[in-house]
């Protein structure tokens, strides 16, 4: 029941289970360089770890089977989907089985009337609103990368639109999961609420395949507004800006996303997406979703709190095309910054606090920003306190790796002093394993005894999410 | 009775008038909300600090001592049931509001601090606590997480789960530990979803963060009857299908009516098989936009009479038969049994004519009063006590209720927990593989399982059947509470 057990999975064992695979699912299980190589790391830092085979099952049973050969095989397995988490949350840091469930795509129920749908692991956000259409329905949580529902379930994603819709928290109903003994778990179900038994659901969402592989998950769907409206205003300082946030949330106006982005964050999405019209000042992008009559009346309400901020006239995007155009440009704000400077790599932060402490935050690390000498553009949905950084260094230069590394952790210890969170919304992984005690205290004990509880052998995708 | 040295120990901890050992003290204590289920605690023990928590929790887990939480008793499941070995930490006494931060739209509170309570004090700020039990006059804050409670508005704004920010608590084995933070997300396993809803088998809650929502500029509610149930269950499936969360969407059927309509007057047509009472609240603008769109949905779907309110005084009269309900049902039988499952939306039309004729076969009436929008069914299986065998067809029906709720996919139990009632459901609901990681759950968090033994989740070995809520001429427990 130590991390020593799993650092060292028996070779023997391996190599016979790979074989086994191997035999059992034929081309389905793969061990060539390219493909471990490529399930071997997701995005952001490049750290990667290779796993012994990748295997692309079909069904929850296969799974299962696969889990329970790991089982008693001892041998680690990890869940992967696309590949869009940013905390190292699918290398393979000891080896093992990589369990690609992107073939695992199906839509599997839709139901209008209870507005929720079941899909399996693998189904891609993009992909299950494009088969929504025509229903009326939408599924809102978007994290900007075109991640599996699977991942984002295992990652308790959130996005540019939590700030009215809530995160994957909100919207899980309930899942299949395969165990860590390779038997397969129901929780939750349909029903809207339920007090029966521990609340297992929100247990495996965010536990990043720590505890079990999700499989299946029953999500909630959303009436496709009547209207939907953005907007872009630009402030002529950044503590105008996040004032103009605090003021918005404290009226509660139900806006369905406020997105900030610093100058040198605007002036690199100006540049990197040929934005026309916008000056490279603090902005926030803003999205409106209702009825007509309530659109109109959250963005008088909005445009007379950002009046008195000193915020620029709105910039309408009413057409779908030009709203798609704007957001577009939003998601791509991690590229842009890199664009910043080429061959320059990027730690993306991710500080969440509370609302009443994000001037503070924001002000302070911006300071922090300039001090460093760094390029450090901030975007964030600061209608939930949670803002990042692009931390960009030259990955050559240890000097400059040292300094971004130190104002990066700056900005995780000032969100946890205030009273907020080193990871509003990227998880732990295993970069930001040693945070996680500085948070939580004596609440990790709790959970390395939770994780012991039901993954005794520490194979669930060891080494990430709890310090064992 | 406890024995004396560890009395003497508890003595040190707290002053004799925290400590209740004599019977007359004792009593009130023998049960919560559900009657039906009694025991005499050994000892009360009334602290007021964190720190007399932790020395308590510290010397029961040394002693081996088992301990049952408990906050205002309301609770409907027998969840605050003493424990025949153990004895019952009050948390009465932790009754202050600690911190209102309007910014943030935050309300810190000790766990004694009553539901409605927090709602009257962020009032000044234009804010309210959302999730509201019908109980929230009494309940408090720290049952309510511990029970993961409901009520009407949790329909569009959540359950205590989706309400609460922060807890604060202790383990048995004497340590302080928080889980969730005041920022929106914290890293990690969400152990703040596991002990939303523990009831009491986890930790003991010393503190609460919740969330506050601002009060709505406006709000109407629409009246709507019906000739029969399943055009009722398919308006319900139209306004939610349509998109719209109303802040209430209420039913109630023809034997519920004709219950309290004589009772409270509420305004009710007396001839309709069903009425759906349906609030929208926001901006004056969007309440009058959405009450059109219900309206027309209501019409489409066959309602034969729409009433809107004019005004305040006419919406909470509106209300005020759906709140009557229960003691309505104390009117017109001489015991009722509440039943709480959970069922998909649109397995409504059909699980309430299932439900018309299992009371057809089990020859008693079953008043139909629910919180629609969600699917959460209160049926209240009407009976008498004193007709020999009433008691156990009764309670045939009601498990008939919970295994056709489970059989639809819903749940056992809503949002009035399992504690004693339903353990024997629990068996029905879950399979063993999902009941081992419950189990394992527990371990993690109390391995001596001396928190609140015996409830909300069976041993695999023991799924036997158990008793449920009984309400005996009316003698509810808090019959001053209006009631869901």
């Amino acid at each position: 029941m130590t991390t020593d057990l799993i650092a060292r999975p028996d070779p023997q064992s391996v190599a016979e289970l790979v074989q086994k695979l191997c035999g059992d699912y034929g081309e389905r299980a793969v061990t060539s360089q390219s493909v471990r190589e490529h399930h071997s790391h997701g995005e952001g830092l490049a750290d990667s770890a290779l796993p012994d085979v990748v295997v692309f099952p079909h069904s929850n049973d296969e799974v299962a089977a696969i889990v329970r050969l790991c089982h008693l095989a001892r041998v680690p397995v990890i869940a992967f989907g696309v590949g869009t988490s940013l905390e190292g949350h699918v290398a393979a840091l000891y080896g093992g089985v990589c369990m690609d469930l992107s073939q695992m795509n199906r839509v599997l129920d839709i139901n209008p009337q209870d507005l929720d749908c079941r899909v399996q692991a693998g189904v891609t956000r993009e992909q299950l609103n494009a088969e929504l259409k025509g229903t009326g329905l939408f599924f809102p949580i978007d994290p900007g990368a075109n991640a599996t529902i699977g991942g984002m379930a295992a990652t308790r994603a959130s996005g540019t639109n939590a700030v009215r819709y809530g995160t994957m928290r909100e919207n899980v109903l309930g899942l299949t999961v395969v165990a860590a003994d390779g038997r397969i778990v129901k929780t939750g179900g349909r029903a809207r609420k339920s007090s029966a038994g521990y609340d297992l659901t929100r247990l495996f969402v965010g536990a990043e395949g720590t505890l079990g592989v999700i499989t299946e998950i029953q999500l909630r769907l959303y009436g496709v507004p009547e209207a939907i409206a953005a907007a872009v205003c630009q402030f002529p300082d950044l503590a105008s800006a996040v004032n103009t946030v605090i003021a918005a949330m404290q009226t509660g106006i139900p806006v369905a996303r406020i997105e900030l982005l610093d100058d040198v964050q605007m002036d690199a999405c100006i540049r990197y997406s040929k934005l026309e019209g916008f000056a490279a000042k603090p902005t926030l992008f803003f999205e409106f979703h209702g009825s007509p009559a309530g659109v109109r009346e959250q963005s008088e309400a909005m445009q007379a709190i950002s009046d008195e901020f000193g915020g620029s006239a709105y910039q309408w995007a009413t057409q779908a095309e030009d709203r798609t155009r704007l957001w577009k440009a939003r998601h791509a704000a991690y590229y842009a910054a890199l664009a910043l400077k080429p061959g320059a790599m990027g730690f993306a932060t991710d500080a969440c606090v509370p609302i009443s402490r994000l001037a503070d935050c924001i002000l302070e690390t911006k300071i922090d920003i300039e001090k460093s000498g760094l390029v450090a553009p901030i975007v964030g949905h600061v209608g939930d306190g949670n803002f990042h950084l692009v931390v960009l260094f030259d990955p050559n230069d240890a000097d400059q790796r040292e300094r971004a590394e130190g104002l990066a952790k700056a900005v995780s210890l000032r969100a946890i002093a205030m009273g907020g969170t080193c990871t509003g919304e990227h998880g732990i992984g295993w970069h930001k394993l040693d945070v996680l005690s500085q948070e939580h205290g004596e609440a990790v004990d709790l959970m390395r005894a939770v994780k012991r509880a039901l993954d005794p052998f520490n194979i669930m995708n060891p080494g990430k999410t709890v310090p064992l | 009775m406890l024995n004396p040295a560890l009395l003497a120990a508890l003595g040190n901890i707290l002053p004799a008038t925290s400590i209740l050992t004599a019977s007359e003290d004792t009593r009130p204590y023998e049960c919560d909300g559900l009657t039906l289920f009694r025991e005499e605690p050994n000892a009360v023990l009334l602290p007021e600090s964190e720190a007399q928590v932790v020395a308590i929790l510290k010397l029961c887990h040394a002693a081996r001592l088992p301990v049952v939480a408990r906050g205002a008793g309301t609770g409907l499941s027998g969840g605050a049931l003493p424990d025949r070995n153990g004895v019952i930490l009050s948390l009465a006494k932790f009754m202050r509001i600690l911190a209102i931060d309007p910014l943030s739209r935050t309300a810190t509170v000790q766990p004694g601090v009553r539901n409605l309570a927090i709602s009257e004090a962020a009032a000044a700020y234009g804010l309210f606590y959302a999730p509201d039990p019908s109980s929230q006059i009494a309940c408090t804050i720290g049952g309510n997480v511990a029970e993961n409670s409901g009520g009407v508005h949790c329909l569009k704004y959540g359950l205590t789960v989706h309400n609460v920010r922060r807890v604060r608590a202790v383990l048995i084995t004497g340590e302080v530990v928080e889980f969730g933070s005041e920022a929106l997300d914290s890293p990690g396993y969400d152990l703040l979803a596991l002990v939303c809803g523990s009831e009491g088998l986890l930790a003991v809650i010393t503190e609460v963060t919740v969330k506050l929502t601002p009060k709505p500029q406006a709000a109407r509610c629409v009246l709507a009857a019906f000739d029969d149930v399943t055009s009722a269950g398919a308006a319900v499936a139209a306004i939610i299908g349509a998109g719209i969360i109303p802040a209430g969407l209420e039913m109630m059927d023809r034997l519920t009516i004709s219950a309290v309509e004589p009772f409270v007057h509420a305004g009710y047509p007396q001839d309709a098989a069903a009425i759906l009472l349906c609030e929208a609240d926001g901006t004056p603008e969007e309440v009058a936009e959405e009450v059109a769109v219900v309206n027309r949905l209501m019409a489409q779907s066959g309602a034969t009479l729409i009433e809107v309110s004019r005004d305040e005084k006419q919406r909470e009269r509106f209300w005020s038969g759906r709140k009557a309900a229960f003691p309505a049902a104390g009117r017109i039988s001489p015991d009722y049994y509440c039943m709480d499952g959970t069922i998909p939306r649109r397995a409504l039309a059909a699980v309430l004519q299932r439900i018309a004729e299992l009371s057809e076969q089990f020859g008693l009436p079953c008043m139909n009063v629910f919180h629609a929008g969600d699917g959460n069914l209160h049926p209240l299986i009407l009976y008498d006590a004193n007709r020999p065998g009433d008691a156990a067809k009764t309670q045939a029906f009601g498990a008939k209720i919970l295994e056709l709720c489970i059989d639809v996919g819903g749940t056992i139990t809503g949002e009035h927990g399992v504690g004693v009632e339903k353990i024997g459901d629990m068996c029905v609901q879950f399979a063993p593989v999902e009941l081992e990681r419950f189990h394992g759950v527990k371990r993690a968090f109390d391995a001596e399982g001396l928190l609140n033994p015996g409830k909300a989740v069976p041993t695999l070995h023991r799924c036997a059947e158990m008793g449920r809520m009984h309400v005996h001429r009316g003698a509810l427990p808090h019959p001053e509470l209006p009631r869901f």
